[in-house]
C-alpha cells in the first residue's frame, strides 16, 4: 500500500462504509449523510438516553442508565410524568448525536458531538458528562487530546462540541504501523472510534473488533 | 521474560472499586495509590471450584512502548479494561500525562468498563487472551 501514515479522504469514506455495514448488521444506528452541494459526506449516529431521577431529588450523576441504551429498551421505561413522586424527578430523554467528519487539514477523522433535550434545549458540556460512566471520564481526562471545543459543524453549520484532532496521528500511528507490519488491514475508523468514543460517552460495541479483521 | 505457562503471575487485586477509575481531581494529577508488590501474589483469592475465575492474559507492547518483563498474567474475569490499564501504567511507572491504550485484535480498543472475561470469551484462543498495549504522550 502506498499510503503510509497518510489517511486520505478516499480511505476515510471506504472505512466509514465498512463501519456502517457492520453497524447495520447489529443495529447500531450509524448512517452516512452527504452534503447537498458537494460530495462531502460524514457518518452520524443519534441515540436517546433516558436520564431518570431516582432517590435523589436533584438529578445527579448517579442517576443514569447505560449510555448505549437501544431505542427499543429505552421506550420500555416509563416516561409517564404523572407517576412522579417527590423523590423521583421526571424522567428526561436526552438526544445524543455523534458525527464523524474528515479533516483535510489534519488528514484524520474528527468527532463532533452534541446533546439536547427532546424539545431542542442543548446540554452544556458539563451536563453531557453527567451521563457518562466514571471510567469514561477517566479516558477523557487522561487522553491525548488537548481540549473539547465548540465549533461550527462544517456541513450543517450548527454548533457542536469537537474533540480536537491534532493528536490523533500520534495515537493512531502505532496502531496503523503495527497492523501493516503484520500485514493486516485495519479499519482506521473502527480503531479510532473505539479509542475516542468513550471519551465522549459513545460506546462502540465489541463486535466491530471482529468485523474489522475479517481476514482471520 | 519468562513465559512459562506454569507460572503466570497473579495480578494483584485492585484496591479501588472496579471500573470506577481514579479519583476526580485535576486532570493532570491522576496519581494512583502505590502498587502492592508486583511480584507473584500467592493465590489467596484463588477460589476453589470448577469455574476458573481467572483467565490468562498475554500482554504485548506496541510501538516504542516499554516491554513488560512479565508478560503473562492471571486476571479475574471481572477486571475491567480500565483496571488493567491502571495496573500496567503503575507497573511501567508511566507518568500521569502518559496515556495507555489496550487493544484486542491489535486494532480495537475495548471500552474502559469492558470486563476481561468477556473479551476472553470473544477473542481468547489457546487458553489465553492476547492484548496489545500502547503508550501515548498525552500532553505533547
Amino acid at each position: 500500500m502506498e499510503e503510509d501514515e497518510f489517511f486520505g479522504e478516499k480511505t476515510f469514506q471506504h472505512d466509514c462504509a465498512e463501519f456502517i455495514k457492520h453497524s447495520q448488521q447489529i443495529g447500531d444506528g450509524w448512517e452516512w449523510r452527504t452534503s447537498k452541494d458537494s460530495s462531502d459526506g460524514y457518518m452520524c449516529k443519534t441515540h436517546l438516553q433516558i436520564k431518570s431521577g431516582t432517590t435523589v431529588s436533584h438529578p445527579g450523576t448517579s442517576a443514569l442508565v447505560q449510555t448505549c441504551l437501544p431505542m427499543e429498551e429505552a421506550l420500555e421505561l416509563p416516561l409517564d410524568d404523572s407517576e412522579v413522586t417527590e423523590t423521583a424527578t421526571a424522567t428526561e430523554v436526552i438526544k445524543y448525536e455523534y458525527h464523524v467528519l474528515y479533516s483535510c487539514s489534519y488528514q484524520v477523522p474528527v468527532l463532533y458531538f452534541r446533546a439536547s433535550f427532546l424539545d431542542g434545549r442543548p446540554l452544556a458540556l458539563k451536563d453531557v458528562w453527567e451521563g457518562v460512566h466514571e471510567c469514561y471520564r477517566t479516558r477523557l481526562l487522561q487522553g491525548p487530546w488537548d481540549t473539547i471545543t465548540q465549533q461550527e459543524h462544517p456541513i450543517l453549520g450548527q454548533p457542536f462540541f469537537v474533540l480536537h484532532p491534532c493528536k490523533t496521528n500520534e495515537f493512531m500511528t502505532p496502531v496503523v504501523k503495527n497492523s501493516r507490519k503484520i500485514n493486516r488491514n485495519v479499519n482506521y475508523i473502527t480503531s479510532w472510534l473505539s479509542i475516542v468514543g468513550p471519551a465522549v460517552g459513545l460506546n462502540v460495541p465489541l463486535s466491530y473488533a471482529r468485523a474489522a479483521s475479517q481476514d482471520e | 521474560m519468562a513465559e512459562d505457562p506454569e507460572s503466570s503471575l497473579q495480578l494483584p487485586p485492585s484496591s479501588a472499586a472496579e471500573g470506577e477509575g481514579p479519583t476526580e481531581g485535576s486532570p493532570e494529577t491522576v496519581t494512583p495509590e502505590p502498587p502492592s508488590s508486583a511480584a507473584v501474589s500467592p493465590g489467596t483469592e484463588e477460589p476453589v471450584g470448577d469455574t476458573k475465575k481467572k483467565i490468562d492474559i498475554l500482554l504485548k507492547a506496541v510501538g516504542d512502548t516499554p516491554i513488560m518483563k512479565t508478560k503473562k498474567w492471571a486476571v479475574e474475569r471481572t477486571r475491567t479494561i480500565q483496571g488493567l490499564i491502571d495496573f500496567i501504567k503503575k507497573f511501567l511507572k508511566l507518568v500521569a500525562s502518559e496515556q495507555l491504550f489496550i487493544y484486542v485484535n491489535q486494532s480495537f480498543a475495548p471500552s474502559p468498563d469492558q470486563e476481561v472475561g468477556t473479551l476472553y470469551e470473544c477473542f481468547g484462543s489457546d487458553g489465553k487472551l492476547v492484548l496489545h498495549y500502547c503508550k501515548s504522550q498525552a500532553w505533547g
